[in-house]
């Protein structure tokens, strides 16, 4: 045990002491360490009372606990079914499984490097302090009850991820029956919706919060046990409470078990999945987009076809977009966003329902773009050594990101458009406002990958992107509020006006300025 | 032909490639010899026009950044990166397209045939094992029929048959008048092939041997590398 506790402390002094070659991580390390001791304080310094009166119905807080446990038992459980989940490294398979360790120590030790990473993963809740407290007069207590039992759920369904693996790896039978057990689990709570709106009447939502209250289906695993633990400690209910934590420790206990009972031998079950993982983290390093879904290559989608010098690069792009999706601009993201858009315009007021889709959605798109062609081709070295002139090259390998963009931005806004029921026009100019930011962000990668030459890193690029983002387009936001608050009516469809235009005159300059970008870059991956 | 002239490289304070000076002409191979960090990849990286340097590079006249000397390249990096979504023979129809060659479907074929890669032509790049990516690469860059090539350590993970193919073509390359730079860590594998070799160390040349020289000196070319590589470390080592 000694070596096992020795790399466990080892690995987190060493990384604490790593941060001192890494200045911009340790800033944003501290940074959030600081604005998350700043909440708290001013969490517990603002008296500020609001009436009981004005919170949200304490119900729909129970009812996103038991959606994001659903979501989480489907997401992991598929994994289970695939590939299974892992607590190990690559490092742990090559140095751990082979010494002369029990298997049973090592899997203690990943248990707990786990339980770290949760915990960690869980910090973001604190971020939702004051929401919480503003709409459904959450206190601190009850901030940590959440924190605790996200932590929980998610550390859980890790473990049920892995057992899942091990039971019905290679067996189409059992992984069949796994997957009866989770959509059957998730069919019965959708059917007893409707069958409770059937007797009782009201509306779908109202049904399905009156569900999430009841105590049976707080006793429904993983879904309901979290709802049962977060209402039990807010309610001082003390037997609930021990009731949920027991419930989690005993299944646990059950899992744990599987994995080190009899000739169960875990090693080879959690081989595939440290790889799987290994594979991806590396790819996500070196900026590939992973893949998780086996592209089958159809006999009648192969072939770039077209294209000549430059231009090959925007086909062969197209070619990767009808792999990727079969509707090649119209993806998962498209799909997700529209929903999530829809949504939102449903319940924001129509008025400034577009604008605040608008702002949330630049925000995503700039991840996504981060992600995107021109960042790929920047990672392998073809792009540099085709015999074309920088800035051909870098434009036909932004195009497909800039073209899906607009395609977005037409589906997302119509969407809008018909819920929101606002002018066909104003939608028009909120596309294209979305269509620019994605210009602007394309060019920002250009730009990012000139001021710090060779392939940056992920976390400096989309903090200084933001930061940019706000600065270089801060006129032009400006203009537009002021533009929508003072215009006319009729004429409100231009307020997105000044921010598209600043975006485009921008983007073209970086480009003009960046353009030669292949002949002075730096590739940099594999150089010694 | 390759020309070097005062190339120095630098990452921030640390120097890769201390102002090194050397040609590989027409119908040459020219070796890099060095161990891990010696500054091989680097250099090969200059050649190809991926990374900044003082100093000039030139491929047959023309600067290494113009688009005369890319035309006339053929750069096969030590780690191959293909195209997860295109499969091994649309990375050939993009290299054709991209380059703008005629008629490449034959030298493709005969390419793949070599490395055995005739019966994986739909495979995608992410289906295929570090080797077969290796052998799609080195396809990858010999298709153009490049005047210049630049081999960054490519026998590492090859098998045999494709060792024993690499081999051959390398040498029809070197009648055929091209110039090629090879850099590898393993004196036997190119033993029987080189022209020239130079050992690098710290980002510099340390020794520059022709065969004719080593040959009429029979001077042992392993125990040269050990003398200079080993005598380096032994020297810091005393100063500590």
């Amino acid at each position: 045990m000694k070596g096992l506790s020795y790399l466990l402390i080892t690995t987190f002094k060493n990384r604490f002491l790593s941060l001192k070659r890494k200045p911009v991580l340790a800033v944003l390390y501290g940074i959030i360490f600081i604005s998350i001791i700043f909440m708290i304080v001013a969490f517990q310094a603002d008296t500020t009372t609001i009436k009981a009166a004005s919170y949200k119905d304490i119900r729909i807080l129970y009812g996103i606990i038991a959606l994001i446990g659903m979501l989480y038992v489907v997401v992991f459980s598929s994994t289970g079914i695939s590939t299974g989940s892992t607590l190990f490294s690559m490092a742990d398979v090559g140095l751990l499984f082979v010494s002369p360790i029990s298997s049973r120590k090592i899997l203690l030790y990943g248990l707990l490097k786990q339980m770290g990473a949760t915990i960690v993963s869980a910090i973001f809740i604190l971020y939702q302090i004051f929401t919480l407290r503003d709409n459904f007069g959450i206190d601190s207590k009850g901030i940590l009850y959440l924190f605790i039992i996200y932590a929980i759920t998610l550390f859980f369904c890790q473990l049920l991820s892995i057992a899942i693996y091990i039971y019905s790896n290679g067996n189409p039978f059992r992984k069949n029956i796994v997957r009866v057990i989770y959509y059957g689990i998730i069919a019965i709570i959708v059917i007893s919706v409707f069958v409770l709106q059937l007797f009782r009447g009201g509306t779908l939502l109202e049904n399905g919060l009156t569900l999430v209250d009841n105590k049976s289906f707080q006793s429904i695993p993983v879904i309901g046990w979290g709802v049962m633990f977060f209402r039990a400690g807010i309610e001082g209910d003390i037997l609930a409470l021990i009731v949920s934590l027991l419930l989690y420790i005993l299944s646990s206990m059950v899992i744990i078990s599987l994995f080190t009972s009899g000739n169960a031998d875990y090693y080879e079950d959690v081989l595939y999945s440290t790889e799987v993982t290994y594979n991806k983290f590396q790819d996500a390093k070196s900026g590939k987009k992973t893949f998780t879904k086996n592209v089958k290559v159809k006999e009648k989608v192969t072939g770039i076809k077209k294209g000549i010098g430059s231009s090959t690069i925007f086909y062969k792009h197209l070619l990767e977009k009808k792999r990727e999706s079969r509707f090649l601009f119209v993806d998962s993201y498209t799909i997700i966003a529209s929903i999530g858009a829809g949504i939102a315009s449903k319940y924001i007021s129509s008025g400034v329902a577009g604008y605040i889709i608008l702002a949330v959605l630049i925000y995503i798109q700039f991840f996504g773009t981060m992600l995107g062609k021109l960042s790929m081709e920047l990672k392998r070295p073809y792009i540099y050594m085709i015999p074309q002139k920088s800035l051909h090259k870098v434009v036909a390998a932004s195009l497909t990101t800039l073209l899906k963009n607009v395609v977005d931005g037409i589906l997302l806004f119509t969407v809008v458009c018909i819920i929101t029921k606002t002018s066909p026009l104003i939608n028009a100019f909120l596309a294209l406002a979305y269509a620019s930011a994605g210009l602007f962000f394309v060019s920002f990668q250009l730009l990012a990958q000139r001021l710090f030459g060779g392939q940056p890193n992920k976390i400096i690029s989309l903090t200084v992107g933001l930061g940019l983002f706000f600065i270089l387009l801060s006129p032009g936001i400006g203009f537009s509020i002021f533009a929508v608050s003072v215009l006319p009516t009729a004429l409100t469809f231009l307020g997105t006006l000044p921010f598209t235009f600043s975006c485009v005159v921008i983007s073209a300059f970086i480009f003009g300025f960046c353009g030669d970008l292949l002949d002075k870059a730096e590739y940099t991956i594999g150089s010694n | 032909m390759i020309d070097v002239i005062n190339v120095t490289k630098k990452y921030g304070k640390f120097i890769a490639n201390d102002n090194l000076n050397f040609k590989v002409l027409p119908g040459e191979i020219s070796i890099l010899l060095g161990p891990n960090g010696a500054g091989k990849s680097t250099i090969i990286k200059s050649i190809a026009g991926l990374l900044r340097f003082k100093g000039n590079i030139l491929i047959c006249g023309h600067k290494n950044k113009s688009l005369e000397a890319k035309r006339l390249l053929g750069y096969i990096p030590e780690m191959p990166v293909l195209y997860d979504m295109l499969t091994i023979w649309e990375h050939m129809e993009f290299i054709a397209r991209a380059y703008s060659l005629k008629n490449w479907e034959g030298k493709a074929n005969e390419l793949f045939e070599r490395f055995e890669l005739d019966d994986k032509k739909n495979k995608l790049g992410n289906e295929l094992s570090k080797g077969m990516q290796q052998k799609v690469s080195i396809c990858c860059g010999l298709l153009p029929n490049p005047r210049v090539l630049l081999f960054d350590e490519p026998l590492v993970g090859l098998d045999p048959h494709a060792i024993k193919e690499l081999k051959l073509m390398l040498q029809e390359y070197k009648k055929d008048g091209a110039s090629i730079l090879l850099s590898t860590h393993m004196l036997d594998s190119v033993s029987e092939f080189w022209d020239g070799t130079n050992i690098m160390m710290n980002g510099k040349f340390m020794a520059r041997r022709t065969r004719k020289e080593v040959l009429g000196t029979g001077e042992d070319l392993e125990k040269l590398f050990f003398d200079i590589t080993e005598s380096k470390k032994e020297s810091k080592e005393e100063v500590k």
